[in-house]
């Protein structure tokens, strides 16, 4: 090596142009993705209704699926921040559930209240404010078993659920909220939190 | 022609004299460009002189006289420097909002994070710029490039990217936007919100990008630090949607998949594909001719669907279908590369060779400055007391080399 040789002189080349279309069109373009994008997502309909009766399979693994039922009409499903399997946001008036899978990586899968736990620390990374109360254990339609507690922060309060699947290969959470919603709008809705099933495919 | 023999019958240390001189006082040559270009178009460079473009095809005319360097920038380049900057700002600012939640609850996770990152970007930001030909490139110019990757293109992409893939979600629904909408979104988006920051960088330091060699290594670095970014938000990302129960693991899974796996054919590749385009512009001060034109569309276009290929959900997500799709674009980005290079290395040697003969050096010894390691023996060869000389020597000719290369590949037909 000789790095000495190594250093460029600074400044332009020949051709060092004073050409304002290429600088130009590079800002433009990145000003047009960041601008045209999000107006045309805004004048698109962001939600679609969710029909009663309707069941959304919400996470799966080798051997167990998993389905979230609304017993009632007036669900929405907001397509924009949703993404399949994964993490869904509904709402119904004021009142707004978050569902979300998880997949622990760990060999052995990871307990209720540990996932507890990981549920606290997921909200909390989204609103600093938020707290989940003790877990109290639950049970879905089918009879799963897992975890509930309110969950509170400066602006909402309301409920959390979280069932492990029953071959512990993942874990649906649900948060029930609503900025705007009372105890009673959220206590009317609140039988969707256990509208979840876990199907072994081999059943 | 007249011009050619001028160069020739110069003394060597004349040019180099009157080039200090005019850097030094900021008087004398045109900015930044050939006499008589008033605009310092590359392409009028060379169709002026001629003489010139020929100097690197060996006609033993050097590039010296006609070459002149800016006393200040041109307001292009101020222009081009402030919206970088502004550009990598709202970035970071973007990118702190998406990553302070997590960095306040997972903060050991995060500093992992981080040191993966690091550790990806600095061998990365080594590696690109050694396998420049010839010799490694400035660096500062390609920190900028690899800034703006890690903070401008990632924190638009962060909006333009959510904005985007929401509205897929609109119009096709959620679970053929779940499974399409990342190579619907991200080929078009990032591909360009990358270029972009390569075609400031070259503006703003014009010297940085002189043919598609240099280009191939802006874009590299802009895709590192985009992939890396990248890399970065999905670590986060894979805290989470494990279910936060073993942090530190899933950060290191992440990395190994995105470094180990998907590395070697990401963002590096398809942007040091699409930067080989500006590289085909830059030096015909972006005024191409037909083909050229089309050769660089067809680059970028490349690039775009490279990344396509690995974002579409075709043939299945399964690591061996994976592996298959990184090879696939690694090898375009090898043979963009080795065009490229090969290039590089042509004009320039040929333009060593006038260059030498001009001062009295044998063809051979004149090659071999072409390479590290011809410099190299070169260096063990001279007496101690004279390696400063010899490298002072090797760093002139090779500056004329690759002045008279640029200026060749301006000059050159499409």
């Amino acid at each position: 090596m000789a790095p000495g040789t190594d250093a460029q002189r600074p400044h332009a080349p020949p051709h060092a142009g004073g050409s304002w279309w290429p600088p130009g069109l590079a800002v433009g373009a990145v000003a047009v993705l960041v601008t045209a994008w999000p107006l045309l997502d805004r004048v698109l309909p962001g939600t679609e209704p969710v029909r009663s009766g309707h069941a959304l399979a919400v996470g799966s693994s080798e051997d167990v699926e998993a389905e979230l039922t609304f017993r009632r009409d007036g669900w929405a499903l907001r397509t924009g921040t949703s993404t399949a399997e994964r993490v869904y946001h509904f709402s119904r008036g004021p009142a707004e559930l978050t569902l979300s899978t998880v997949t622990p990586t760990t060999a052995v899968p990871p307990t209720a209240p540990e996932l507890w736990r990981g549920l606290d620390r997921t909200l909390r990374a989204g609103d600093g404010s938020t707290r989940l109360g003790p877990p109290d254990p639950t049970r879905a339609e089918d009879g799963t078993r897992g975890l509930t507690g309110t969950l509170t922060s400066d602006t909402e309060s309301g409920t959390a659920v979280l069932y492990p699947s029953p071959d512990g290969r993942f874990a649906v959470s649900m948060t029930l909220t609503g900025r705007d919603a009372t105890r009673a709008d959220l206590a009317d809705v609140d039988d969707v939190l256990t509208s979840i099933t876990f199907t072994r495919e081999d059943a | 022609m007249s011009r050619a023999r001028d160069s020739r019958s110069a003394a060597v240390p004349a040019p180099r004299r009157s080039r200090s001189h005019d850097r030094a006082t900021g008087s004398g040559a045109p900015r930044g460009g050939a006499p008589g270009a008033g605009t310092g178009g590359a392409g009028e460079a060379g169709a002026g002189t001629g003489g010139t473009g020929e100097a690197g095809a060996g006609t033993g005319g050097r590039p010296t006289p006609h070459h002149a360097y800016p006393d200040a920038p041109r307001p292009p380049a101020l222009a081009a420097t402030a919206a970088i900057a502004l550009g990598s700002a709202a970035g970071l600012l973007v990118l702190l909002g998406q990553l302070s939640g997590s960095a306040r609850v997972f903060p050991g996770e995060v500093v992992l994070a981080l040191v993966l990152a690091a550790a990806t970007f600095a061998f990365g930001f080594w590696l690109f710029r050694r396998i420049r030909p010839v010799r490694t490139p400035d660096r500062f110019p390609c920190a900028v490039a690899a800034l703006w990757g890690l903070t401008a293109a990632t924190g638009a992409a962060v909006i333009a990217n959510s904005a985007l893939r929401s509205a897929w979600s609109s119009v096709l629904g959620l679970d053929l936007a779940t499974a399409w909408g990342a190579a619907l979104t991200a080929p078009f988006n990032e591909e360009l919100l990358k270029l972009a920051g390569v075609v400031l960088v070259a503006t703003a330091f014009p010297r940085a990008l002189r043919g598609p060699a240099d280009g191939f290594v802006l874009g590299a670095l802009a895709g590192l630090g985009f992939e890396v970014t990248e890399n970065l938000l999905y670590a986060v990302s894979a805290i989470v949607q494990s279910g936060a129960t073993a942090g530190a693991l899933s950060v290191v899974q992440s990395a190994v998949l995105r470094v180990g796996v998907t590395g070697p054919g990401s963002h590096w590749a398809m942007t040091a594909v699409a930067g080989t385009a500006l590289g085909l512009l830059a030096p015909v001060a972006w005024r191409p001719p037909p083909g050229r034109a089309a050769a660089a569309t067809g680059l970028v276009l490349l690039a775009m669907a490279m990344h396509w290929l690995l974002d579409a959900p075709v043939f299945g997500n399964t690591v061996p279908v994976i592996l298959a799709k990184v090879l696939v674009i690694f090898t375009a980005a090898m043979l963009v590369y080795l065009a490229a290079r090969r290039d590089h290395r042509r004009r320039v040697r040929a333009a060593l060779a006038a260059g030498g003969a001009a001062e009295g050096l044998p063809r051979s010894a004149a090659l071999a400055l072409a390479s590290r390691g011809g410099r190299y023996r070169e260096l063990r060869r001279s007496a101690p007391g004279d390696h400063a000389p010899v490298r002072e020597r090797q760093r002139r000719l090779l500056d004329d080399a690759e002045e008279a290369a640029a200026i060749s590949r301006g000059a050159a037909p499409s």
